[in-house]
């Protein structure tokens, strides 16, 4: 409102150049605002979850580090699956993972959660989406070095150039995520089971997404289906230019891509059409 | 002056289905059974217009449930109108419900940054702001506290230093002043005052007659959603206690089939109001020893009985005690919130004493004013207004006027030599 007020109020009196040139400072100086704004809100969603913890932010290590354990210990004694170097394997498609299914579960109770700055003059919901998405990447690359040297220095596998691929994965990876997420908060306001249904939802997803296998144990048949589902997509790029060292599928990734547009513009039309129906159901 | 808040024909409802929200399996149901849910529309504001200049103080007032709240976060842009448009000019601040607006697990300097950044400001100029704030609210080391562990009062202090030093050019506040203590309640009209000295824009609700007629330019009386005047504060004021009146024939009305008049207390003098589910059967007075007194000297002792009967059930009492002079100026009340909280079970019928050890006032003839609400004070079982005479008898001070009796002791302290000292 306040920058509104400032930039934009009296046009007629202006020329059409210097509203131009009002417009850009306007919107550069919404854009810092949201982006400081956006990193204030991540440190605090750090300070409330570490908050009284003695272990703090180790607990967000510990989790999926308990997870690859078990997987090993099924996958390499119980029901070996003869990959190579499997801790690794698993690893690298753990970690993207963890973050894509922590941020679902927790998109559902995201609005609810933080009553106090949905009540707020002029914040925007959608925000906690971003705040959301952007602190469970931040775990993310936190434990990625673990990662690369585990590959590097356990394994003897060098980074390749394609490791640079990296930043772009994460870009689709964070549009689909948010996407995904503003559609469950904005659906969960107004009919409370959806957090249980995407829980349910992100359990089952596991088991269809290659983390724990390889796609290349499955027929041919369903093959296509894999290429339809964007988190297997990126999960298995990630592996390839982390793990293997190797192009992705780029023709994947592409359709991948465009999913996660999508779901982007669902999930931002379908809360910009709920956007003031929500603080009344908070 | 330019407008610096415009609102036009503003309305806003809400679809009541039970008191939360639908679950996907009634959902289910209901499409699959084609059966419409029973939807009822509530509407808490309707068509509500009205502008406010810039420097202005803006009052709103109504009983509970006309929709102030619903309009000042209608105002502050926390939710949005279902129709109309409400159109503000520069930055809004607002202090509404208590218990939000805060992370109860943050501390409340964490708490005061997240709200500075949320007010515009980058984070540098939150934190040079901190310690401003943190002085005005008088939390000391409890700042550094989850607010969670804070008191109402302590929460107040602190959402009103942020609001306010946060400098927003219109600031709205919902009646939050109550719970905090008369000497920070003090702090804060001067606080807004020196705002609207500053040709800051100030809306805010209040119960409190007294705030509305001292800080308002201007003032809207609401009645069950639909704004029923804009104008001064008197004659708002005015049209609240008649919308009181009416609300409570109504109810009167409502409680007894027709409106009758009861012709208790006949002979007497004065006004009275209610709907008479809960009467005042009669006002005595007694002295320190206990005889029934029609006047008393000043200074001295006054204990007045209040007797009750109780006509048609009610669950709870509100009871209001007033001395007035002549003019009608206020001398003292004083009130009981409930009954049930103070005394304990609500007979049927009963005396109610309440001793006065001293009344200063000056000679004179007073009236006892008293009053039976239902708790929420929402209409009036029995309001006795200069029903119940009093005078108050003693040697007339020369020279001195006023309410309160005093003795005051001149004295001079003429030495020259001080002076010259000096």
């Amino acid at each position: 409102m306040a920058i509104k007020a400032d930039g934009l109020a009296d046009v007629g009196k202006t020329g059409y150049l210097s509203l131009v040139f009002r417009g850009f400072r306007y919107y550069r100086g919404f854009l810092s605002h949201q982006l400081d704004l956006l990193w204030h809100l991540v440190k605090r969603d750090f300070t409330l979850r570490y908050k009284g913890s003695v272990l703090g932010i180790l607990w967000s290590l510990l989790l999926p580090l308990a997870q690859l354990l078990v997987l090993v210990f099924l996958f390499q004694r119980v029901i070996p699956l003869g990959i190579d170097a499997y801790p690794a394997f698993v690893f690298t498609a753990l970690l993207p993972w963890t973050w894509f299914s922590s941020c679902l579960n927790s998109a559902g109770s995201l609005f609810l959660s933080n009553r106090d700055l949905i009540k707020k003059p002029g914040f925007s919901p959608c925000i906690l989406v971003g705040v959301n998405t952007l602190s469970n990447l931040l775990l993310f690359l936190v434990v990625l070095p673990v990662l690369v040297i585990m590959i590097v220095a356990f394994y003897d596998k060098p980074l390749t150039p394609y490791f640079l691929l990296l930043p772009l994965l994460l870009v689709v990876n964070v549009v689909l995520i948010w996407g995904l997420s503003l559609f469950v908060a904005t659906l969960n306001v107004f009919y409370r089971d959806i957090q249980y249904i995407v829980s349910v939802f992100v359990m089952l997803l596991f088991y269809l997404t290659p983390v724990f296998y390889s796609p290349g144990v499955i027929t041919e048949g369903y093959r296509f289906l894999y290429n339809l589902n964007p988190v297997a997509v990126l999960i298995q790029s990630y592996r390839a230019v982390i793990f293997f060292g190797r192009a992705p599928e780029w023709g994947a990734i592409f359709i991948a891509s465009v999913l996660s547009l999508l779901s982007c513009v669902v999930g931002y039309v379908f809360y910009r059409k709920k956007l003031h129906e929500i603080v009344d159901y908070i | 002056m330019s407008k610096v808040l415009i609102l036009e024909s503003v309305s806003k409802s809400f679809s009541v289905q039970r008191n939360r929200p639908l679950t996907i399996r009634e959902l289910l149901v209901q499409s699959l059974l084609g059966r419409e849910s029973k939807k009822h529309t509530v509407w808490a504001l309707r068509d509500i217009s009205f502008s406010v200049r810039q420097g202005q103080v803006l009052g709103i007032i109504g009983h509970n449930g006309a929709g102030k709240s619903t309009l000042l976060r209608l105002i502050s842009g926390v939710s949005y109108p279902t129709r109309g448009h409400i159109k503000r000019f520069g930055r809004i601040g607002s202090l509404l419900e208590l218990g939000t607006g805060f992370h109860p697990d943050m501390t409340g300097r964490e708490n005061l940054l997240t709200a500075g950044i949320l007010n515009g400001l980058t984070s540098r100029q939150a934190k040079m702001l901190e310690e401003e704030i943190v002085e005005f609210s008088e939390l000391g080391e409890f700042i550094d506290q989850p607010v969670r562990t804070y008191s109402s009062g302590m929460y107040l202090r602190l959402a009103f230093s942020v609001a306010i030093h946060f400098d927003p050019d219109i600031l709205v506040v919902d009646e939050v002043l109550a719970v905090g203590d008369l000497r920070f309640q003090q702090k804060c009209l001067e606080r807004f005052r020196a705002f609207k000295n500053a040709g800051k824009t100030l809306v805010f609700t209040s119960h409190s007659i007294d705030q509305v007629k001292n800080l308002c330019d201007e003032v809207v009386v609401l009645e069950e959603g639909r704004m029923v005047m804009i104008g001064d504060p008197q004659s708002a004021i005015d049209c609240y206690n008649e919308l009181m009146r009416e609300r409570t024939e109504r109810q009167k009305a409502r409680v007894f089939g027709k409106v009758e008049e009861q012709a208790v207390l006949a002979g007497k003098q004065g006004k009275r109001l209610g709907t008479h589910e809960a009467v005042i059967t009669d006002v005595c007075f007694y002295d320190t020893r206990g005889r029934a007194i029609s006047g008393l000297g000043s200074g001295e002792g006054l204990t007045v009985e209040l007797k009750y009967r109780i006509v048609n059930p009610v669950g709870d009492l509100a009871l209001i005690l007033g001395i007035y002079d002549e003019g009608n100026t206020k001398c003292f009340e004083t009130h009981i919130p409930s009954f049930r909280e103070a005394f304990g079970s609500l007979g049927k019928q009963g005396s109610i004493f309440c001793s006065i050890p001293e009344l200063p006032l000056l000679p004179g003839r007073y009236y006892l004013n008293l009053g039976l609400y239902p708790p929420d004070w929402d209409y009036v079982y029995d309001y006795h207004w200069q029903m119940h005479g009093i005078d108050v008898v003693g040697k007339r001070l020369p020279h001195a006027s006023g309410i309160v009796s005093l003795n005051p002791v001149w004295s001079v302290c003429n030495g020259n030599e001080d002076v010259a000292g000096r």
